[in-house]
């Protein structure tokens, strides 16, 4: 087991007991339970699994190089889109942002992606659908997810923040496009060093998608992929669709 | 008596508290002899960490409570609404002849295809097309339910408080009510049918069907419970919301000029059941006093 691997492994051990009073108001608590390599497409990377207190989806990270202990840790949070990451719909650009994450922390040589196991929380996935047939009928996403109860982003972070304290990564810089995720990282005690702009063209299925998280729920987004804000112009970093 | 649900059950402390709060007896933990494998039409009521509770008095026990102190209008129809002059206008009959309520804010507190159908008319309402597009995809299902009552020395007294069978077409449990008293006269017996066989029979004279539901049962558990000495059979059009349906939260829809119209009931928190029509009506409730007091 290489030196990486083997502080990775290390953590799994200590979290074998690990209880505390978790984060967010469900109190989750999550544990490292194992540790392995994952050649992928990308490059190699190690896959580290979560297990959690507050339901049965089990979250990983995917990360490269050596992050433990390290600061300014290139990081992703994604959230899991069965029909995008997995199937290739179009719909969204949850496949692209995932391959564009994947790709860039490659090259950095460090960096990780956490991959939450969100979509399906309870009813979730269904209720996607449901938002698709409602879109289908001339109803923008937000509108869609206020009809189905959900707010804006209902999605928590609280997950991600833990296996963060959990890796030992001191801070990291946020690949996104999302100020909310940003926010919550924050509030649950994450130093965020710097956000890296994660955008990425449209395309004709989710352009109007697009457009719409841009102006109804507040996302970092210029569709001539621009640089348009103050930390945009980190360029030595940018994903390669904004360069 | 329960003719519809037979026990409450909750993991929400706030739920649970609430219940405590209904005066008389509270039967905690029950049913508690549970037999069959068949699926309960609430699996979460026998997770860990679920509490189930009955009520000496019925499960209505519970919304008689809530209902207290408030002018509760019985034997009228709701058919639709109309805006007019700064109020909402609900339209209604009673007795045969309309009547009418005015109100800012109205809240629906039905199943969601009941909801669906008073919504149906006023087109022209701003925001209501998702609302009436989201409910179209939420349905409800039926239950056919029959109380039976046998004399003592005619029947047997079951083993089980609850009894989920696995292999009938028609039968979704058989509840042994009479378990919930002690000395009880008679023994009562609750059955409850499956959503598609109750909507098979949706039409159909109870005449016709309660024999088969009570020979269904008999049987699997004795021949006794073809031969009840009384009963009294309903149909529950919209008994629950259908399992895969579940929103997280109540909805609010903004009229011009003020105007509002909640919606909330079992559909609209996670989980189903009384809990979430409970959670969804106070979630309702706070939204609607905290916007009045601004």
């Amino acid at each position: 087991m290489n030196e990486i691997k083997q502080r990775l492994q290390d953590i799994v051990d200590r979290d074998a007991t690990h209880e505390c009073a978790g984060f967010g108001k469900h109190a989750l608590c999550v544990r490292a339970v194992a540790v392995a390599d994952l050649p992928t497409r990308f490059g190699d990377f190690h896959i580290v699994a979560f297990w959690n207190n507050r339901d049965e989806k089990d979250h990983v990270a995917i990360i490269r190089g050596d992050v433990v202990g390290h600061a300014d840790v290139p990081m992703r949070v994604h959230s899991e889109c069965l029909t995008g990451d997995a199937l290739g719909s179009v719909r969204c650009d949850c496949r692209d942002q995932l391959e564009a994450a994947l790709k860039r922390i490659s090259e950095l040589g460090e960096g990780l992606v956490l991959y939450l196991r969100q979509e399906g929380r309870g009813i979730g996935l269904l209720n996607k659908i449901r938002a698709y047939s409602l879109q289908d009928g001339g109803l923008d996403t937000v509108e869609a997810n206020l009809a189905l109860g959900f707010r804006d982003d209902e999605r928590d972070y609280a997950i991600a923040a833990h296996m963060l304290m959990s890796l030992d990564v001191r801070s990291a810089r946020v690949m996104t496009n999302n100020p909310n995720k940003l926010e919550q990282l924050k509030g649950y005690g994450i130093t965020v060093a710097g956000r890296i702009p994660h955008v990425l063209p449209p395309n004709e299925h989710n352009r109007f998608y697009l457009e719409t998280k841009a102006r109804r729920s507040g996302h970092y987004i210029n569709f001539g992929a621009e640089l348009i804000l103050p930390e945009q112009s980190d360029t030595g970093i940018a994903p390669d669709s904004a360069e | 008596m329960d003719h519809g649900l037979v026990f409450l059950h909750g993991q929400s402390p706030d739920f649970l508290q609430a219940l405590r709060e209904v005066p008389g007896c509270w039967l905690d933990h029950w049913p508690s002899v549970v037999r069959g494998t068949g699926t309960p039409c609430q699996p979460d009521a026998f997770v860990h960490g679920a509490w189930r509770m009955a009520h000496a008095n019925g499960i209505n026990a519970f919304p008689k409570h809530l209902a207290n102190g408030l002018d509760v209008v019985l034997e009228t129809t709701v058919t639709g609404f109309e805006l007019g002059g700064q109020d909402i206008t609900v339209l209604a009959t009673r007795g045969g002849e309309p009547v009418s309520f005015v109100a800012r804010d109205v809240v629906l507190a039905l199943a969601g295809p009941q909801s669906l159908a008073l919504l149906d008319s006023p087109n022209s309402w701003r925001g209501i097309e998702p609302v009436r597009a989201l409910l179209a995809m939420m349905p409800s299902v039926p239950s056919a339910t029959v109380i039976a009552l046998y004399q003592p020395e005619n029947a047997e007294v079951p083993p089980w408080d609850i009894w989920y069978p696995e292999t009938s077409a028609a039968l979704l449990l058989v509840a042994h009510d009479s378990a919930k008293r002690d000395n009880p006269k008679n023994v009562a017996l609750v059955l409850q049918a499956r959503p598609a066989w109750s909507r098979a029979i949706l039409s159909t004279d109870e005449g016709v069907w309660v024999p088969e539901l009570l020979g269904d049962a008999a049987r699997n558990i004795g021949s006794w419970v073809a031969r009840p000495r009384t009963w009294q059979a309903h149909m529950w059009h919209h008994a629950r919301t259908s399992p895969d349906c579940e929103l997280a939260g109540p909805l609010l829809l903004d009229l011009e000029r003020s105007r509002r119209i909640g919606i909330a009931g079992e559909l609209f928190a996670p989980g189903g059941g009384v809990q979430a029509a409970w959670q969804s009506g106070k979630q309702l409730a706070l939204r609607l006093l905290e916007e009045a007091q601004g």
